[in-house]
């Protein structure tokens, strides 16, 4: 079995690490997933003035000035990507490909996808419309398959697909050299619509259709809904209390996907609250068990 | 969990008066894999008052299709053998018990 920590947290921007540091003086055995750039939105800022104490700083100054931060406190960021969190009861399971980690409290801090939906993405979801191809690929064996791809893992996971649908479409969503089996046909148009009767069928582009029997969408990053089956949305970001807590007890959320405005001040503060939060929350589940 | 097959499904959904549960399912998914036990424990609770079966999507492709198995893990709530609820993928626990209260 895997060690159970007690905090996992998801995002290592504003949100993520503030409340890894809080969770850690609070002597909680934490981990924390994301990228070692910490945030591609905080690196990109040109020029920052409303972060209190750090007037007139680049996005890429502040970056370094948390990640001095995090070394001090001896805070190692995981680099991996956490692709579903289940909520097991007593405790959360947090899947990397096959591997597996646990943990009793969950913190969402995953920001904010820009990308919208596909007109049908959500309504056919489940029916013929994934976000995992490598787990529904044998449901699809010597059918049409489509997948729409934003980045180069989508193309590994044509190549899988092509192993078993008896035609495979792969539509890029980026320029790039494509690494696909001569099997499968590149569609270069713009998809603008998912049609079907009770399941989808048809993918709609600006300049023509295809017919197809599963459409799987694979983003950078999935949707907060997505991402913890169960957890609940309302318009678009997570919904909490003000103590950061979700739907699913034990999971908290802070920073952007949980609403605007979208600020790196309110993200830390957040990311404490939910820290403080999770940490009672672990306190009382010791003093009851 | 009881296994159903291909065979006995309509059986197996079609008998007694209490809502019987269907866990579609494969050995090669994970969510799957994660959902399971939250069933096992659910169908422990509500014995008597829920019947949980479930179908090797791999094994049995006539119920798949008849129900057009398009995403696993899909959960199937039956009533004297008619479809009445569907959920699909992973739930928590929680999510699982306001679905089977409303059938009972």
């Amino acid at each position: 079995m895997a060690d159970r920590y007690d905090i996992a947290i998801v995002g290592s921007g504003p949100a993520g690490i503030s409340a890894a540091v809080n969770a850690k003086i609070r002597n909680k055995n934490i981990i924390i997933f994301g990228t070692k750039d910490l945030s591609t939105k905080l690196i990109k800022a040109p020029k920052i003035n409303n972060y209190l104490g750090l007037p007139d700083i680049t996005g890429e100054a502040l970056k370094n000035e948390f990640q001095k931060h995090l070394d001090a406190m001896d805070i190692d960021i995981t680099n991996e990507r956490i692709n579903n969190i289940y909520a097991m009861g007593d405790y959360f399971a947090l899947m990397v490909n096959e591997k597996m980690y646990e943990a009793t409290a969950v913190i969402l801090a995953t920001g904010v996808e820009y990308t919208k939906p596909l007109k049908g993405e959500e309504e056919f979801l489940g029916r013929g419309v994934g976000y995992c191809a490598t787990c529904d690929a044998p449901l699809y064996k010597g059918k049409t398959v489509a997948i729409i791809g934003y980045n180069h893992e989508g193309e590994e996971d044509a190549n899988y697909v092509s192993e078993l649908a008896a035609k495979t479409y792969y539509i890029p969503m980026y320029k790039a050299d494509y690494n696909l089996r001569s099997n499968i046909q590149v569609i270069n148009d713009r998809p603008l619509e998912i049609q079907g009767d009770s399941l989808a069928d048809r993918l709609v582009f600006k300049n023509g259709e295809i017919n197809t029997d599963g459409i799987f969408i694979l983003k950078d990053s999935v949707p907060p809904g997505q991402l913890v089956p169960g957890l609940q949305i309302e318009n678009g970001h997570i919904k909490v209390d003000r103590n950061m807590r979700t739907n699913i007890e034990g999971c908290y959320a802070a920073g952007d996907c949980i609403g605007r405005p979208y600020q790196y001040l309110k993200a830390a503060g957040e990311g404490q609250v939910a820290a403080l939060n999770a940490v009672a929350y672990i306190d009382s589940k010791i003093k009851n068990s | 969990m009881k296994e159903v097959m291909d065979n006995n499904f309509i059986e197996e959904i079609s008998e007694g008066d209490v809502p019987v549960v269907v866990d579609f399912w494969a050995p090669w998914c994970g969510p799957c894999r994660m959902l399971s036990p939250v069933l096992d424990e659910l169908s422990a609770e509500y014995e008597g008052k829920v019947k949980f079966i479930k179908v090797n999507v791999d094994n049995n492709p006539v119920t798949s299709q008849k129900y057009r198995i398009s995403s696993i893990p899909t959960v199937m709530v039956f009533k004297k053998g008619l479809a009445v609820d569907t959920m699909i993928g992973f739930r928590p626990k929680a999510d699982i018990k306001q679905l089977l209260e409303k059938h009972i």
